[in-house]
Formats: structure tokens, sequence, C-alpha cells
């Protein structure tokens, strides 16, 4: 029903996999059922044995009694290939990892508790390589996908922020009493210095587990590809896991005293513990995944884990289970710990949901780009060009790259210069807003971060004014330059009326304020602002002297045309620079208010001055960016330039004046970048003159006048007589009639009746 | 005309374009003309009531201290942007591009101040809130509804999908996949300005039940940001969209097609290359352009242009072509013989001083092979029709083989018959139409 819907022909339910039908995966699908609630059930149950068994101990076990069980059902050494002493070590390697990850996998547990263990740490693979492949690369397949990959993270979120644990308060109270041996005092340390509790603590690990984990068995696949097979690996694995562990294992039993009474009453738990979560689950998994494929069984298995794990969480430490497992377990002491709360309950929604959204069949066949259509008038996609297109350079030498693009030319080095300098002290700001736990230092390093962002699009900006000019921007990147500095203008805009509005609030209900820290903050800020401003000072005076004398001497200019208009294209009219300079400008502006206000305020305890002086300062700001939204607007909307529009009359009256030229219509100039001006023309000319002749004549007449990329287009009687033997453009011809009426009639004035 | 002048000189509603020409009297002037205007009244009183109803929620806002409300009244701030009415082509493209980049940067401050917030969050009082909420996502949909903005839904509908838009989209398939008859409601694209405000009402309502109930304050952070977010992702491929067009790019959308004519013409007779092509628009949809087309030396000039421009006409509605060839000085027939007087090119950028003037002996070019020369004039009119004026007539032609029958409307009576004279009568233009953006010269876009 689904397919009915999606836009492609090639979605996955046609032209895929071909599909079992469900009757006959059904048992499958039990069988799955079945082994991820026991391996819950074994989950839960390994908390309670965690305990009281020290960890190590516990995964001792765990192995070597599964290890035992599988040298029975596989018996890897009796059939299959001889194993080489290579393989061997990579073997012990193998093992090594695995014994790291499960450890830290029941560290996990033992610090969050079995629901939020199984809720972060068992997912299958499919589902992390999809988030993963959402989270780090573009091509993730689809809105869907997306949608998961956010599920996932407000999940985990969820989990971190909204979770209310009884049990960490408790942690809190001893939190370095009870640690049995080095390794859990190691890891305990660990999280500590990272500043979070203990329960939030095994959340973070749990999911840097489950990466490791999936790394683990991707990178494992090719050992048991070597070795003859998954499951005998496996079994291998388990074996070799138990020998690395013993040694250690015994030199603990040795020096720690143990805190079992009777071993004799935890076998029938290890027993259930090593058959539910690491034989059963294990071999079901592997027929599953043989018998349907990995996404769909991924899907299934999480769906009931999570259930099963929800319901168990809310009847495991219940009275009845209490009586029904009093048989095989010391009786139970903390009955209320790391129960369901609101946080877990939505985040094992949203986990139930993102895995179910992240292991269904990606569509791929939507990116396809239409190639044609068959003769039977299908519609024919290639998909080819995705895989062979996609370059991706690395990272180290792409930032070489544009390092090296950025110092080369003078404007974009000023400006890297001082965004590094202005990141420098913001970071400095924030450092030391933390450690002295000040917030008013971490507001401002932000606004300062906030304000850096202007300098980056300047500086992008500067970038890719450089770029060769392409299908799509065919005069070149100069315009981008003109853009940056409208939004960068808008962008002032908006500071000064957020200024302006906070401003008044406060000339209304002056609030009282500290200004022991304001100095020395506001005389960094205006030390490195005028920084800037020398920096920057001498592109703008260049800009603004070369506009200066445009509009005083126009005809100062004319006089080397063509030729002093290429020198200029540096830093003349450059509307990004005028940006940045305005933006640090205003910065520095507001340092100096700052000062003057806490000045104020200190010696004469005027509270109202701050407001005052914002409010100043937001309207020169306001005033000082005008002109360059204006100088913008008109580069955008394609007026003809004001510095030259002199001289453009004077070169059209020189052209109509001409020898053989009749008339001129639809006369364009416009200022594209910088350094361009470019025009259209159309000539009406007698019909005994040689057109290229009046080409070669008009160019120049036009290129002194500072036009440097023109088109003229030489017209004839004969050109308006061929234009109405091709009737096709009737309508055209029509149009273009009745804008010659209009604009005879708007401009001369008279209707020629 | 007067409503297209008068938005301009809107200060409510285009505070920075008023700097232009701020003459009172003239703004006394276009305010009479707008209240002459039903059309003018009625935007007029949305800006009023927008202002009112913006200042109202900024007053909640400080009161109920909520980041979220205040990043939702700031949509109410676009939706004051969006009611100015038509305006010059290309000061609407100008215009979109503003508010849209104008309403990121907000969402930008939102951002910023959210950080702030979340390392101390103060209170949220939500005695407000809710009201707040339904008063703005009530005017938000009045307004959206009932004042139909031209460029704003050109843009709305020729942009890429958002981000929001793609999810909606690809939840409400899904959910048609299991109710099937509600595909007619859900499948068809949504209106990305209907989508945030109600998107963004939800999550105000998720806010306000959350800091009822449990007391996070924090939510209220988190769906400021969820609100900025959605903003950059409705704004940004409109912002994009409008922002290449004031880039003058090629739209790639009119590429393929563009490539298709551009190959026909250089298949034409005499055609040998197009070069320094460009293509861009002008407003929303007209499409501006200029290429140099280079030509056999023997081939007519004025026919080649003709059919170039024929052939590009219907896409290019404002169209420069340059015709140039090379070695043009050099007589025909003997260029193998005689040794050339100058090794002058056609291309424009070098001055010759030996071409400066005119040279009057030289040849016109009207002989060469497979043109029917001027005088044959293969003209297939139209038959008098009963149009109130003839389709050429303005164009001051004239046509040898055109019937001379009784012509009504305002033809050139006098400009029949080849007299320069007249032509270059009907052609002048007046030196002061320059540009695509000044104001007079926007008058002949217009029909």
């Amino acid at each position: 029903m689904e397919d009915k819907y999606s836009s492609n022909v090639l979605s996955a339910g046609k032209l895929g996999m071909v599909e079992v039908p469900e009757a006959k995966l059904m048992r499958y699908i039990v069988l799955l059922v079945i082994s991820k609630v026991f391996k819950a059930l074994g989950i839960f149950e390994s908390y309670d044995v965690l305990k009281y068994v020290h960890i190590v101990q516990f995964i001792f076990i765990l192995k070597l009694g599964s290890a035992i069980i599988l040298l029975f059902f596989q018996k890897p050494f009796s059939s299959g290939k001889v194993i080489t002493k290579r393989q061997w070590i990579k073997l012990l390697k193998h093992a090594v990892f695995s014994c790291v990850i499960s450890l830290l996998g029941f560290f996990g547990l033992t610090l969050c508790g079995p629901l939020r263990a199984l809720l972060l740490f068992e997912h299958s693979d499919v589902v992390v390589i999809a988030l993963l492949g959402v989270l780090f690369t573009n091509t993730g397949g689809g809105p869907s996908k997306t949608r998961g990959a956010a599920f996932f993270i407000i999940a985990v979120v969820c989990l971190l922020l909204f979770d209310n644990d009884d049990l960490m308060a408790k942690m809190a109270e001893h939190p370095e009493g009870h640690h049995d041996s080095h390794l859990t005092h190691f890891l305990y340390t660990s999280i500590s210095f990272l500043g979070l509790a203990d329960h939030k603590g095994g959340v973070v690990l749990l999911v840097a587990s489950l990466c490791l984990k999936v790394a683990f068995h991707t990178a494992s696949r090719k050992l048991s590809v070597e070795l003859g097979g998954a499951k005998r690996l496996y079994a291998l694995d388990n074996l070799v896991c138990a020998v690395v562990l013993l040694p250690w294992v015994v030199v603990l039993s040795a020096t720690t005293e143990s805190k079992v009474e009777s071993w004799s009453s935890l076998v029938l738990p290890f027993g259930m513990i090593v058959l539910s979560v690491m034989i059963l689950e294990f071999y079901v998994e592997s027929v599953c995944s043989a018998k349907m494929e990995a996404p769909r069984c991924a899907r299934y298995g999480a769906v009931a884990l999570f259930l099963s794990g929800l319901l168990l969480a809310n009847f495991w430490t219940h009275p009845l289970t209490d009586q029904l497992w009093s048989v095989g377990k010391p009786p139970q002491q903390l009955s209320t710990e790391h129960v369901l709360s609101g946080g877990v309950l939505v985040s094992a929604l949203f986990f139930i949901m993102s895995s179910s959204i992240l292991s269904s069949p990606s569509r791929k066949g939507q990116k396809g780009t239409l190639v044609g259509y068959s003769p039977e008038g299908t519609p024919l996609y290639n998909f080819m060009g995705d895989a062979l297109q996609h370059t991706s350079q690395s990272l180290p030498r792409f930032i070489k790259d544009s390092l090296k693009q950025i110092l080369e030319e003078y404007d974009s080095r000023q400006i890297f210069y001082f965004l590094c300098l202005n990141l420098a002290f913001t970071f400095v700001e924030l450092f030391y807003g933390v450690w002295t736990n000040s917030l008013g230092l971490i507001s401002d390093g932000f606004h300062m971060l906030f304000d850096c962002s202007a300098l980056v699009l300047g500086l992008f900006a500067a970038l890719m004014t450089r770029w060769k000019a392409t299908r799509i921007f065919s005069y070149g990147y100069g315009r981008v330059e003109i853009l940056s500095g409208f939004i960068n203008g808008l962008f002032l805009m908006v500071i000064a009326f957020f200024v302006f509005m906070e401003s008044i609030t406060r000339l209304l209900d002056p609030p009282n304020i500290n200004t022991d820290m304001l100095t020395p903050v506001s005389v960094g800020g205006l030390l490195v602002n005028l920084v800037g401003i020398c920096a920057f000072s001498h592109a703008h005076s260049h800009g603004a002297k070369s506009c200066h004398a445009h509009g005083s001497h126009a005809h100062g200019s004319h006089a080397h045309g063509g030729h002093g208009h290429s020198h200029s294209s540096g830093s003349g009219m450059n509307a990004n620079m005028r940006g940045v300079f305005l933006h640090v400008l205003a910065d520095t502006l507001g340092s100096v208010g700052v000062i003057i206000s806490t000045i104020l305020i200190r010696q004469f305890g005027w509270l109202i001055a701050d407001p005052i002086c914002s409010l100043f300062i937001s309207s020169l700001i306001f005033l000082s960016v005008i002109p360059l939204i204006k100088d913008a607007c008109e580069v955008l909307l394609l007026r003809t330039p004001p510095e030259h529009e002199k001289e453009l009359n004077a070169a059209l009256e020189k052209i109509e004046k001409m020898d053989g030229v009749l008339s001129y219509r639809d006369a364009h100039f416009w200022r594209h970048s910088a350094n361009t001006i470019a025009g259209t023309i159309h000539l009406q000319v007698m019909s005994d003159v040689v057109e290229q002749r009046i080409i070669q004549q008009v160019t120049p007449v036009l290129k002194d006048a500072g036009v440097n990329n023109l088109s003229v287009q030489v017209e004839k009687e004969a050109y308006f007589q061929h234009m109405s033997g091709l009737s096709t453009g009737f309508q055209e011809v029509l149009t273009m009639t009745q804008q010659m009426e209009s604009m005879k009639c708007l401009n001369d004035g008279t209707c020629i009746m | 005309m007067s409503v297209l002048c008068v938005c301009v000189f809107q200060g409510t509603i285009h505070p920075f374009r008023k700097t232009h020409r701020s003459m009172v009297g003239k703004l006394v002037q276009e305010f009479r003309l707008v209240s002459s205007d039903r059309r003018s009244w009625r935007i007029l009183v949305f800006g009023v009531l927008n202002l009112l109803c913006t200042g109202c929620l900024l007053m909640w806002c400080s009161s109920t201290n909520s980041m979220a409300l205040t990043a939702y009244t700031y949509l109410t701030i676009f939706d004051l942007f969006r009611t100015h009415c038509r305006m010059f082509e290309r000061l609407e493209v100008l215009s979109v591009f503003a508010s849209t980049v104008l309403v990121q940067l907000g969402a930008l401050f939102i951002l910023k101040e959210s950080v702030e917030r979340f390392m101390e969050q103060p209170e949220v009082h939500t005695g407000r809130l809710l009201v707040g909420t339904f008063v703005a996502l009530f005017f938000n949909l009045l307004t959206l509804l009932s004042v139909r903005n031209k460029p704003f839904s050109y843009v709305s509908e020729a942009a890429s999908s958002s981000w929001l838009q793609e999810h909606v989209a690809d939840l409400s398939r899904s959910v048609c996949g299991v109710v099937p008859g509600l595909s007619s409601i859900l499948l068809p694209r949504m209106n990305p300005f209907v989508l945030i405000n109600v998107c963004g009402a939800l999550s105000l309502c998720i806010t306000y039940t959350l800091i009822e109930t449990n007391n996070y304050n924090a939510v209220d952070t988190a769906s400021a940001v969820t609100i900025a977010l959605m903003t950059f992702g409705t704004m940004y491929p409109m912002s994009v969209y409008s922002g290449k067009v004031l880039l003058q790019t090629t739209p790639s959308h009119v590429i393929g097609q563009l490539d298709k004519l551009l190959r026909e013409v250089s298949t034409l007779d005499g055609v040998l290359e197009v070069r320094n092509e460009h293509f861009w628009t002008v407003g929303f949809g007209s499409l501006a352009g200029s290429a140099h087309v280079r030509i056999r030396r023997d081939a007519n000039e004025q026919l080649v242009l003709a059919h170039v421009t024929n052939r590009l006409l219907p896409l290019v509605s404002t169209l420069t072509v340059q015709i140039f060839k090379d070695d043009w000085t050099r007589p025909l027939l003997t260029s193998v013989l005689a040794p050339p007087p100058s090794e002058g090119h056609a291309h424009f950028s070098d001055a010759d001083p030996l071409t400066s003037t005119p040279s009057k002996q030289t040849p016109p070019p009207e002989f060469s092979f497979h043109t029917p020369g001027r005088n044959v004039a293969p003209v297939v009119f139209p038959a008098p029709s009963p149009h109130a004026h003839r389709p050429y007539a303005g164009l001051g032609l004239s046509y040898l083989g055109v019937p001379t029958a009784p012509r009504p409307g305002p033809g050139p009576g006098p400009g029949l018959g080849p007299r320069p004279h007249a032509h270059a009568h009907s052609f002048r233009t007046s030196s002061v139409n320059l540009g695509f953006g000044s104001n007079s010269q926007y008058r002949h876009y217009m029909p």
C-alpha cells in the first residue's frame, strides 16, 4: 500500500530485494521475540548477580560457561581448517577487544541499571551504522532516516536530562566507598573527572561502548571468514577470553575477599544468564539473519527487547517476583533503585521509534537521475553518477588549500587574522568565565561568537569572489561580495534593533549593574577592536576615497577611463570590506559605551547612563549602516552606477551623433561587481553601414565611460523585416511594439498620431 | 500605477527604502493615493493591526519571560514584512531576500540567547503563554490567508522545499499508506509559512503542558531552539532562491531549455559559435540575457541576428545579441590574393585607431549567398485584422509588401517609406533611461 504513494518507480518493494511472505517467517519471528525476552531476563538477572560478584569474575564465568557449551556444540578443533599461528595471534587480539567491550558494557550495566543498559547498549549494527551514516555523511537516505537519527539523539538526551534516577542520590553518598578493585576505581574516577553523575556517566559510557561494539563487529568480519564461520569464531573467542581473564581472576580472588557466601546458590542464575544472554541469543540471531534480511531482524528484535525490558523493569522488584526468585537468590536489600521514570518511558518510546525507522530499508532509488525514456515509454534512471562523481577531499588537505587561498589576497588575509584574534579573545573570555563561574563573562563571550559569524561571512565572501565563472554564475562570483555586504548591513541593523529594544526596556526600569567585571572585559574588547579598525581602515579609506572621488569630481576619473578603473579594482567599492569594517566599528563603539557608562555609574551612581549610552550607540550603528545598505541595494537592483551616470549620458549622446547611427534603445548599464560594469545596448543603423565598424566605434566610447562588459546589438531595417517574416515571434513583436509605444508616450510626451 | 509607487513610500512596511526619497510632501501625497485605493487600504489596515499585535506580543514575552514565545513573535514580525503589495520586479526580489535574511538573523539571535539561557534557566510564567500563542497563531494565519502576496507565494512555490516540508511530506505519505482517504489533504505540498506557524504553535503548546505539569523550565529554551531551527529551515531555501536572482545567475531550472536553444542557434546557417552568453532573471520569472555570436564572413548579419533572436525570444524576453565576424575588413572575394590592409579584429576589446572613423566606401555585405536581400522581404504578414492597432505599427517600420489597407489606431503614418528621419525620431529614447532598476526605466516593463 505504501508503494502506491512513493514517488519513484524504483522504490524498495518492486525492484529491490524479493521479500519472503510473512507467514513463512512467522516461526522465526516468534523465536526471535522469545530469545529477546529471555535475553532481557538474563540482563536483569545479571544486574542482580553483579551486586555480589566482582565484574571480572562475572565476565570470566560467563565466557567460560559459554565456551564449554559452545565447544560441545561447535567442536571448533575437530572440525574445519587447522588454525595457524598468525590466526591465533589475531584471535588473541580479538579476544582482548571483546573482553574490553564486555567489561565496559557490564560496567555500564552496574552504573545505570538493566533497563537503561538495554535501551542504550542492545542496538543492532544495522541501526547504529544507519545512525552514523546520517550523522556524518550527507547521503543518509532521505528525511525519514534523519528523523530516526533525531529520535535517537532525543532519546539519549532524555535519559541524560530528564531521567530522575533515585540511585543518583545514593551514589553521591559513597562515591569512593564500595569499589572493589582498581579497575572499577579507575573507571569511576575517569567518569567523575568528566564532571558527570555516575548514572549519566553510565549513559555516556554505554553509548561510547555501543559505537565500539559496532566497530568491533565490523572489523571482525574478516577474521570470521578466515576462521571459517562466525560460529566457530565465537566459540574460540569465548575460550580465548576465558584464558585471557584467568590470571586476573586468580590474582583477584587471592587478594580480595569475596562477598559471595555460597557459590552454589549462584549456579542457577549463572546458568540462566549464560544460556539466555550468550548462547540462545547468538544462535537465534544467526538463524534469523540467515532466513530474514538483517533490517527486519533488527526491527523485531529491538521492539521485543525494549518492550520486555520495560515490562520487566516494572515487575522485577515487585513482591510477587521476589517470592518467585527467592529460592535461588539472596533476599532483596534495595527495592527501589533504577525504577521507571517518565524520562525513561519517553526515551524508550523514542528508542523504539528510532530503531524501527533506522532499520527500515532505505530508498536509495530516489536519487537517480532521469536519463531518458525507453521505447515503451517507461522512464530510465541513472544511478551510477553518484558513486562515480563523489570524490571527497581529505580534511587536512582541504584546510591547507583554503588557508593558502585565504592568505593569498590582502582582504581575506586581514579578515582572517582579525577573526583569529577575535576568536582567541573570545575563548580566553569563555574559559575564564567558566573558571571563575561568572555568567556575565560567558554571555559576553557568546556575544563575541555571535559577532564572529559576521566576520566568517565576510571571509567566505572574500574567498568566493575569486572563484572562476561557471555556467550558472556566468559573470563570475564577484557579486557575492556585494550580497555579503548587504547581509552584513542587515545584520548590523538587527543588532541595532535588539540593542534599541533592550535599552528602552532598561530605560523604563534601570537594573542594578555589577560593574566589577565590566571594565577589564570592555577594555580588552576595545583593544582587540582597535587593532581591527587599524587593519581595516586602510582598505576602507581606499574605498571611501574612491567613492568620494567619483562623487565630487567625476570627470577626474573620466580622463584616464578604463585604465584607472582596472587599477582600483582591489579596494574600490568593496561592499564586503565596508560591512566588516562597520561591524568592527560598531563593536568598538559598544566597548567605548560600556566604559563610559561604567565610569558614570561608579562616579555618580547614574544607573540610567547605561541605557542612554546603548540607545545612543544603537542609533549610531543604524545611521552608519544606512549608506552601505543603500549602495548595496542600488547595485543589487541593477541601477545605473551613479558615479558613471554623467559619463554614460555623454557617451550615449556621442553614439547618437555617429555617422550612420539612427538611434538606440534598451540601453542598460549596471554595476555587476566591484570591477565589472556590464551593459547592453541596441543600435539602429542605416542600411548601408557595416555593422562591425559600428561595433568597433561604439565599444571604445562606452569603455571610456567605464563599461567593460558590453554587448551591442546592431539592427538595420532588414532585421525588423526578417523578424516580421519569421512570424513565429508574433506575440513577442507585439509586446515589443507595445513597449516601444509606451516608452514613446512616457518619455517624449507625445504620441505619434 | 499609484499602488506601485505607494509601496515604496510606505514607511511602516519598508523602513529602509524610505531613506531614498524621504520628502514629506511626497509622502503625504502618496498617503492620499493610498487612501483612495481599496486594496491598499486593506494592506494598511493589516499593517497597523500587525504592529499592534506584535507590540502586544512583545509585552507578553517580557512578562512571561519565555524565549519560545519571543521566537514565535518574530514570525509575526515577518508577516509584517510580508504584507507589502506589488512593487517593481527587482525590488520585489530584494524585499523577499531582505525579509527572509532578517528573519534568519533574528533566529540566530534567538539561538545565541538560548545558549546563554541553557546555563542559567530563569523561571517561565505560563500565565500568558498559551493566550499569546493562540493570538499569534490566529493572527498569522489570518494575515497569511487574507493578504495574497505575489512575490512570496511565487518564491515559496519555486524554491526548493525546506526540511520541515520534506519531513511533513514523508510523514504524510506514510500516513496515507495507512489511511488512503487522507491523500487529497495531506499529499499536496504544504505552504511553508502555514507549516511553520502551526509547528511553532504546537511546540509552544507542548512547552506549556510540560511546564505546567512537571515544571521543566528548560523545555522553553529547547522549544525556542526548535522554532529558531524551523525558521532557518523554512527561510533558507527562499533566501537562496532570491539571492541567486540578485546575484544575476542563470536559474538552474531553465539551463536545460537554454542549452537546447543555444545548440539550435549554433546549428543555424552561418553561425560559427556562441560565446559570452549571460542569462539572468530580472524579476521573478522574466529572463534577460546577452550573447556574442560569431558568424561566417559571408553570412548576412541581419538575417542571422533575426533568426537567433527569433529562437531565443520566447524564453529570454530581454535579449541583446552581438554579432561579430573575423577579418571583416578584408574584401570577401579578393581575400586570398590581396594582403589585408589592417589586421583589425572584430573583437570589441581593442580600439583600432585606423577604423575609428566610418568609411562610407566599404561595400555593404548584403550580397552574400543565402540571403534573400533586404529588398525581397518575404513578408508573411497576417491579414488585416480587426485589432485595435497593428502589431508592428509602433516600430515605425516600412514594409514594402504590406498591403496598404486602411490603418486603424495610432499607426505611424508619416513613418512609412524609407525615410531615415522618421526612424531616427521614433527610435529616439531619452537619455535618462538607463539601467534596469531606475524608476523610469521600469515603466516599459509594465503593460
